[in-house]
């Protein structure tokens, strides 16, 4: 778990690194409802921003950061304009600023590493691995 | 000061050395009374185990050299550089095909390439390291290879990858998978393997072997020279 | 006409069918591809983290070496499409992405090229209508789904490309080839992307659902311009878990173009389907 003191901390490395801000969403749903990976998210992209708003660990420590595929239907639709793609990025960046990633090559099945197109490789390399 | 003109300060770790003008990083530490017991290598700019980074007052840049192969130049702040830890893969040559899903079993990591150039910029060899990634990333094995063949695996682009990529390893993967299964098999080769096989020359090795010195002396003057 | 190309790491390997029938089809239409001679992996990532720029590296360089050639670089691959497009966009708009990236450039770079996509070619150089006139009425009959994903047509300010709601350009080409485009609500829906490595379950259950989807609108093939949706969509089936009957063959919208304007078909990369296409197409 990373440690980043006092909620106003989080909140700021948060709008930093996204140039967002995240206190302009008036948790309306939008973004939950368009989501892609929703379905194994234990966090819903609305719930994600309340916590970063409130501050709390649980945005950096939830499954949902590592499950978004960055489609960015959220931020094309948000009603707020805020770029929420953003927001999922920096808090995967601040995980994996401080080496704490998801992804490394053992995990990948072989058989998989090499059917797959290597876009997929490089990208996930990308999102997911410090 | 005549004698002072043809001494020139340099740095080793951080400590002041006069040493003379015009010698090599190597023979300039040496003189400084460094013995090299390891990473010393062939001293002819082959082996790649003397990299060097330096540094000049006033300018940021780094830069690198082989300590064998670099001359000196007043003000330099060098050190060397150990043989960077490197991941590297075990294979079986003969099971492997030379395409991109080989590489990329064994060294995943290589998609993790951002493009920023490092490695290139701080190749002593002056490769094009980038370009032979890129070419190694969408499976071109034989490019890689030709680009990479004069690598002398001294480990600075590793040193300075942020992916923490082993470019040098990727590439002599790529080398031996070109040399294996991609580049033409040398026909006359084969042939005179199956030749010696045959027993063409059995004859005359025995004679060879049975000869003395004087007469195998005669033989090696008298031998065709390539003009 | 001679345009600058970009191929992208993928379209040289998994994705040859992909590079081969661009190539074919723009030639077939009277436009060449000439490749950029030197050329590294684009990053296939757009950097979303707005304080580091090193990630924009790989993808300005290939903007600036096109600069040096033409006005134009063609790239087909949505994902480097994407990258290329909101670089030069970032280069062009952001005083110190723009400082910051040329100075790992070797040369400067102010934004002058211009990422052009193969479907937009088609649209402004070759024209629809004149692409109407060539086809004999091979795909008569054929319903196709054109399934955009997500990084051709988000964010819209900066691709441009079209409407990131409903999309037409490609029920465009398809209606001109002869096809009848059918309308299905899951169009630009992401297929999991890159979630294929790290949580399948999410390009199982999404692909199941573009695939179920675009079936119940009676598609016939899936049209599709990234090589990441169509191993997505074509792999899920062709494990036996795409619970679509009959499959649905994904194909790249240059292989439908090709068909239609009946190019050899061993030159349009077919072979590498898991839901061979040819039996609908060809049959």
């Amino acid at each position: 778990m990373v440690s980043v003191g006092p909620s106003g901390e989080l909140c700021e490395k948060i709008s930093e690194i996204s140039g967002q801000n995240p206190f302009l969403c008036m948790q309306c749903g939008t973004c939950s409802a368009s989501c892609t990976g929703i379905g194994v998210m234990d966090l819903l992209p609305r719930q994600v921003v309340r916590m970063v708003q409130l501050g709390r660990r649980e945005a950096l420590a939830c499954r949902s950061i590592w499950v978004c595929s960055s489609c960015l239907a959220c931020t094309a639709r948000c009603p707020r304009g805020i770029d929420i793609a953003r927001l999922m990025e920096a808090l995967r960046a601040i995980n994996l600023r401080k080496g704490h990633e998801v992804l490394s090559p053992e995990r990948i099945p072989a058989a998989l590493l090499t059917e797959v197109p290597q876009m997929a490789v490089t990208c996930a390399f990308r999102k997911l691995s410090a | 000061m005549a004698e002072e003109k043809e001494m020139v300060s340099i740095y080793i770790m951080g400590k002041q050395y006069r040493v003379p003008y015009g010698v090599t990083i190597m023979k300039a530490m040496e003189y400084a009374g460094y013995r090299f017991i390891r990473g010393c290598g062939c001293r002819g700019g082959f082996c790649g185990a003397c990299g060097t980074v330096y540094r000049k007052p006033g300018d940021f840049r780094l830069k690198v050299g082989l300590a064998c192969q670099t001359v000196v130049e007043d003000g330099m702040h060098l050190t060397q550089i150990p043989f960077y830890p490197a991941n590297k893969a075990t294979y079986n040559l003969e099971e492997l095909t030379p395409t991109l899903a080989t590489l990329l079993r064994h060294y995943p990591e290589m998609t993790r390439c951002l493009g920023c150039n490092s490695c290139t910029r701080i190749c002593p060899q002056e490769l094009q390291v980038m370009d032979y990634m890129a070419a190694a990333q969408r499976g071109d094995i034989a490019k890689a290879a030709h680009m990479s063949f004069d690598c002398l695996m001294c480990g600075l682009c590793a040193s300075r990858c942020p992916a923490e990529i082993v470019q040098y390893n990727v590439a002599l993967l790529a080398r031996r998978l070109y040399g294996r299964h991609v580049a033409p098999r040398a026909e006359h080769l084969a042939r005179r393997v199956e030749e010696i096989k045959a027993g063409k020359f059995d004859a005359e090795i025995e004679r060879l072997m049975k000869m003395d010195r004087l007469e195998l002396q005669k033989l090696y003057d008298a031998r065709d020279i390539e003009p | 006409m001679k345009l600058p190309y970009f191929p992208g790491c993928t379209l040289y390997t998994r994705a040859r069918g992909l590079d081969h029938s661009t190539r074919a089809v723009l030639a077939a239409l009277g436009i060449e591809l000439e490749e950029l001679p030197n050329w590294t992996c684009c990053g296939t990532a757009f950097p979303l983290a707005q304080d580091n720029y090193i990630g924009m590296v790989a993808a300005a360089r290939i903007l600036a070496s096109a600069a040096q050639h033409n006005g134009r670089l063609v790239t087909v691959c949505s994902f480097c499409y994407h990258v290329l497009k909101r670089v030069n966009h970032s280069i062009k708009n952001n005083a110190e992405a723009r400082r910051k990236l040329n100075d790992y450039l070797e040369q400067g770079y102010g934004g002058e090229t211009v990422p052009v996509h193969p479907l937009e070619i088609l649209k402004h150089d070759v024209g629809f209508e004149a692409l109407r006139a060539r086809v004999r009425g091979r795909l008569k009959g054929l319903k196709v789904a054109c399934y955009y994903g997500c990084l051709l047509v988000r964010p819209a300010a900066e691709m441009d490309f079209d409407d990131p709601e409903n999309p037409t350009i490609m029920e465009e080409l398809a209606a001109a080839l002869g096809a009848e485009p059918v309308h299905f609500p899951y169009k630009t829906a992401c297929c999991g992307s890159y979630q294929v490595l790290n949580a399948y379950d999410v390009v199982a259950s999404r692909g199941r659902e573009i695939l179920a989807a675009a079936a119940a609108h009676g598609a016939q093939v899936l049209i599709t311009s990234c090589p990441l949706c169509q191993f997505n969509l074509d792999w899920l089936q062709g494990r036996g878990e795409g619970t679509v009957l009959p499959a649905l063959p994904v194909l790249y919208f240059t292989q439908l173009l090709g068909t239609a304007l009946e190019l050899p078909a061993e030159g349009l990369g077919f072979e590498s389907h898991y839901v061979d296409p040819r039996p609908l197409l060809l049959g």
